[in-house]
């Protein structure tokens, strides 16, 4: 069932895919600099959330909450107090990661469509409030022109910052999935009932999973105030959520790379069609039938199964 | 091993995607990108901002041009959500190079721009957007005001308000900034002008409220003497079918901004309601003039509708760009924004100015009430009276108070 | 201070009595996505987008029949079967394929549609506002309770409600297409067992959840101007609502739109400034005490 990383992908074409990235900025123009880091932090998001959703079989409708904290913490800390950058930073991830933990001591308790539906109405109220309370959060106008320190406000410097800390983030993430805490979280997703019978108290469980998988959401949110100097209700609002989990299965939600290629899809996608026709939700629309039909494990799902045939040909969850 | 590569592979297969140049040109143009919603319900405004621009813009590249090169427009769909706004005039500016930036409907979106086009030193016209805060607190060297803001619009209804007799006013309005501004921009400025009115209450509803039938008889038992609606979008429409249906629009006189607007009564054909007070910043009937005549009959040759306000917007834009970059005599913006401040274009409505102090465009605004017309199959807007934009818009002092 | 107390109470149950001819529509809605969601386990993120079809559907052919009274009768008659059309087409070309996936692939194909139906009607439509005016015989208000008015079209809404309710009670009881598929909804390898074209009951109920949609659509449309963006609107009140009442039941639906509008008219008269979070507020509450919803879901 695992089809995750394996250990040896990290070669030598994994270093030099680091190299490149590394070496971006040199010769593309400012503008897919920016785009690739929107890419990187919608893909940390996509892979923050799929930590619950695709390694734990959690149905996390509402991951958008987390995002939005974090970039709200982050923004609101830089704009109204004095606090050092990191701190505003680091602050992001922090808020995002007590408001899972709140947030999953409530929904844990549900299971499926009705934990996703849970999560919706507790996820809705936090927006709801952001959204109303104008004098503190800048309301429907969101926060803009955030100020930050030289070295990141710049497309270069906000990339590379990016950059590295969704490497590092990803790497966090991906020693947890590997970790016996992420095989304990698979197996809760293929099985709890029998996970509870061995004596794994898949509640506690799946609330640390929350917990990481808001962290990194907040995150992410964070990175997106470095990119782009604004915060947005938007954010939090449940149309994103349904758009990243989109990224996720749309990418192969079994693959640890599957929601970041499915990120960068979706914003190339958001991006360009609109360039050539008014009609880009049909066309996103008709990608994505395409996607069900024809890639039903996601787009990578999909180049995996073509170029590794023999191997893995694992017994899908549900038939 | 294979699937790092590939996921490498992956990104530069959509890079290459990206490279492919949207616009490939032998002769170079004048390029304004516009950022504008073309999804959901704000749709039906931009797309008359966009008809405007190019009524006009096709008419000058007919006379050469501007300076030798063409006007081309790239519109982009920031489906009414600023981070995706904000993203298309990434690409506008940093990919397609455009020389001025243009739009948007959403004020969050425009703020977000805004600040970007300060940033890059591109010249950035609003259209449609009203909040206050776009050139006034925000406002700054590169970003141009082409539609009315809340608090302008506020004033102007206050002037005609304050000569009528009602003491005992109501407000209500969409719970949201635009709201919020409106409603405070009549107020307080009917308040200065007349001392002896009172709010003796407030109601607000969420944005897209579809039911006003509770608020309705809320406002009724109170029994205010006039009240001040503050609607945005399809709130309109929405409260003044439910003031005819309750007979609330017999009963008790209000107000909305742009309720005598084509926009608002086009739709409910002969069904609006009667008697509801509003201010506009177009009208495809009035002034009665030679030029918006000729203005209306080339909007309905082109797009076989009337034009409603957005495309004043659009079509003044067009001008103000093409007749700025003329006068610079080069396609420096910096030369641009100076031969633009306090530039007077003449339009249907007559000739109307850029004012040097906060880059807004001086509308007259026209206030009047709903009324039957027979020529139309919808209401129109009677009794008109015109406010000139001298006493509507704040001062250069306000506005540099705003800023500090 | 008794009169105090009766005005304050004749003005509460005004509110009462209108949002409850809006919670007709949200029931019409949901109870529609009830049967898809609890029978066939397809979280429709494309009913919304078959709402506002519904509605521009009335706007289209109520022009055709002259815009009056008449254009809005045809209008109830047949915009529905014209959603019902289009959602029996998506039906087969694409979802009977996909029964037997995961619950998330169906979503992402309702999702997907959505995305083409939203911009279908752009094709279709136009970006302009529309409006279907209000049929002759119901313009005008009563007075109710202390002078205060209630639109005669409400006051079908709030006719209209109850007996879709008993309609939909009766198909999904007493008929055997309704029995059918509740028990397909539980043990669908069994019906099939026993001999039952389970795909094309499937398909029945798939359309006649859409073809509720649509009557919302249709119903709504005189109340408020047909816009594009419509779709949005009610979707997650929908679901929502759905999930408090419990999939497939009928009355929980009926029960959770009144909840859902009550609980958003009379919050705004306590609190109005964050009188929006009490419609979430109370699903929350529902699904902590009762985690399947209110009354017994189809799973």
């Amino acid at each position: 069932m695992d089809k995750s990383f394996s250990g040896k992908g990290w070669g030598l074409v994994g270093i030099a895919a680091l190299i490149l990235l590394f070496l971006l900025p040199a010769f593309l123009p400012r503008f897919y600099i920016y785009l690739i880091s929107l890419m990187l932090v919608y893909g940390l998001l996509a892979t923050s959330l799929n930590v619950v959703l695709g390694y734990g079989g959690v149905f996390q409708f509402h991951h958008c909450v987390f995002y939005g904290i974090g970039a709200y913490a982050t923004a609101l800390f830089l704009t109204k107090t004095g606090a050092p950058f990191v701190v505003s930073f680091i602050a992001g991830g922090a808020a995002a990661a007590v408001l899972s933990f709140l947030m999953g001591l409530i929904t844990v308790r549900l299971s499926k469509l009705y934990f996703g539906m849970l999560q919706i109405s507790l996820g809705s109220l936090v927006w709801a409030i952001v959204y109303r309370w104008y004098d503190f959060t800048g309301g429907d106008d969101g926060i803009h022109g955030i100020s930050l320190p030289d070295i990141i406000s710049s497309q270069k410097g906000a990339y590379y910052f990016t950059l590295i800390v969704t490497l590092i983030s990803l790497f966090i993430i991906y020693k947890i999935i590997k970790s016996p805490f992420g095989s304990v979280l698979q197996g809760i997703r293929d099985n709890p009932v029998r996970s509870g019978m061995v004596g794994i108290n898949v509640k506690r469980h799946i609330l640390a999973a929350l917990i990481i998988a808001g962290f990194f959401g907040g995150v992410a949110g964070s990175l997106f105030v470095v990119v782009d100097h604004t915060v947005f209700p938007d954010m939090l609002f449940w149309t994103l959520s349904l758009e990243v989990l989109i990224m996720c299965l749309l990418g192969g939600w079994f693959n640890f790379f599957g929601p970041m290629l499915g990120a960068a899809i979706v914003i190339a996608l958001r991006t360009f069609v609109s360039g050539y026709t008014v009609y880009w939700a049909l066309v996103y629309g008709v990608v994505m039938i395409f996607v069900i039909f024809f890639l039903p494990d996601g787009v990578l799902g999909y180049l995996q199964e073509k170029l590794q045939p023999a191997k893995g040909k694992a017994v899908t969850k549900e038939g | 091993m294979k699937k790092s590569f590939l996921i490498v592979l992956g990104f530069l297969f959509l890079l290459g995607v990206g490279f492919m140049p949207a616009t490939s040109h032998a002769a170079k143009t004048l390029k304004v990108g516009i950022v504008d919603t073309y999804t959901g319900p704000a749709t039906a405004f931009t797309l008359d901002v966009l008809d405007g621009f190019k009524l006009a813009a096709e008419k000058i590249n007919a006379k050469g041009g501007v300076l030798g090169r063409k006007i081309e427009y790239l519109t982009r769909d920031d489906k009414f959500k600023p981070d995706i706004g904000l993203n298309m005039a990434k690409e506008l500016v940093m990919k397609e190079e455009v020389d001025v930036l243009m739009g948007t409907i959403n004020s969050a979106t425009a703020l977000a721009i805004s600040d970007f086009a300060k940033a890059e030193k591109v010249p950035f016209f609003v259209t449609f957007s009203k909040s206050d805060r776009i050139n006034m607190q925000k406002g700054h060297r590169y970003v141009f005001m082409m539609s009315e803001h809340s608090e302008m619009a506020g004033r102007a209804a206050a002037e005609a308000l304050a000569k009528k007799p009602y003491t005992k006013y109501w407000i209500a309005g969409d719970d949201y900034e635009y709201g919020h501004s409106i409603a405070n921009g009549v107020w307080k400025h009917l308040q200065q002008l007349n001392p002896k009115v009172k709010l003796v209450g407030e109601t607000w509803w969420k944005v897209g409220e579809a039911d006003f039938t509770p608020y309705i008889t809320q406002i009724l038992a109170a029994k205010p003497d006039f009240v001040i609606v503050a609607t945005g979008g399809s709130g309109m429409v929405n409260f003044q079918k439910a003031a005819k249906a309750t007979g609330f629009s017999e009963k008790v006189p209000f107000y909305q901004h742009t309720a005598i607007e084509a926009s608002t009564l086009a739709p409910q054909g002969k069904n609006a309601p009667v008697g509801v007070f509003g201010t506009a910043n177009y009208l495809f009937y009035y002034p009665n003039s030679p030029e918006n005549r000729a203005y209306v009959d080339e909007f309905k040759k082109a797009y076989n509708r009337y034009p409603k306000v957005g495309s004043l917007y659009g079509y003044m834009t067009a001008n103000f760009i093409a007749e700025g970059f003329k006068k610079a005599g080069s396609f420096d913006k910096e030369k641009f924004i100076d031969a633009v401040e306090g530039m007077a274009i003449a339009g249907p409505t007559g000739k109307i100015a850029i004012r040097p102090c906060d880059h807004q465009l001086e509308l007259p605004m026209y206030f009047g009430v709903t009324k039957v017309d027979p020529q139309y199959d919808f209401l129109v807007g009677g009794d008109i009276q015109v406010v000139p934009a001298k006493d509507y818009m704040p001062t250069c002092e306000e506005v540099k108070a705003s800023r500090k | 201070m008794d009169a105090v107390w009766v005005l304050f109470s004749q003005k509460v149950l005004s509110q009462i009595l209108v949002g409850l001819s809006r919670t007709t529509i949200l029931f019409i809605v949901s109870s529609g996505m009830s049967l898809i969601l609890g029978v066939l386990r397809i979280p429709n993120v494309a009913h919304g987008s078959l709402y506002m079809i519904g509605a521009f559907l009335a706007y289209s052919i109520s022009r055709l029949f002259g815009g009056g009274s008449q254009g809005f009768w045809m209008a109830l008659l047949l915009a529905p079967l014209g959603v019902a059309i289009l959602s029996l087409i998506a039906e087969r070309a694409l979802f009977q394929h996909l029964y037997k996936r995961e619950h998330l692939m169906l979503l992402l194909l309702t999702f997907a549609l959505s995305l083409i139906f939203g911009d279908l009607t752009k094709l279709v439509w136009g970006a302009e506002y529309k409006s279907v005016p209000v049929p002759q015989v119901f313009q005008g208000f009563v007075t109710v309770f202390a002078g205060l008015p209630l639109p005669l079209y409400n006051l079908f809404l709030l006719a209209v409600g109850p007996v879709v309710a008993v309609l939909l009670w009766l198909f999904v009881n007493k008929t055997k297409i309704g029995k059918i598929s509740r028990a397909a909804a539980v043990d669908r390898e069994m019906v099939s067992a026993v001999g039952i074209n389970v795909s094309l009951v499937f398909a029945a109920v798939f359309v006649v959840g859409c073809l509720l949609a649509g009557l919302g659509g249709v119903l709504v449309a005189p109340t408020v101007s047909v816009t594009l963006g419509m779709d949005h609107t009610l979707i997650m009140e929908t679901f929502l609502i759905v999930i408090m009442g419990g999939l497939g039941n009928i009355w929980g639906a009926l029960i959770g739109a009144l909840i859902f509008g009550l609980s958003q008219s009379l919050g705004i008269m306590i609190w109005p400034q964050f009188g929006i979070i009490f419609p979430y507020l109370a699903v929350v509450i529902v699904l902590m005490i009762k985690p399947t919803g209110l009354l017994k879901s189809t799973w």
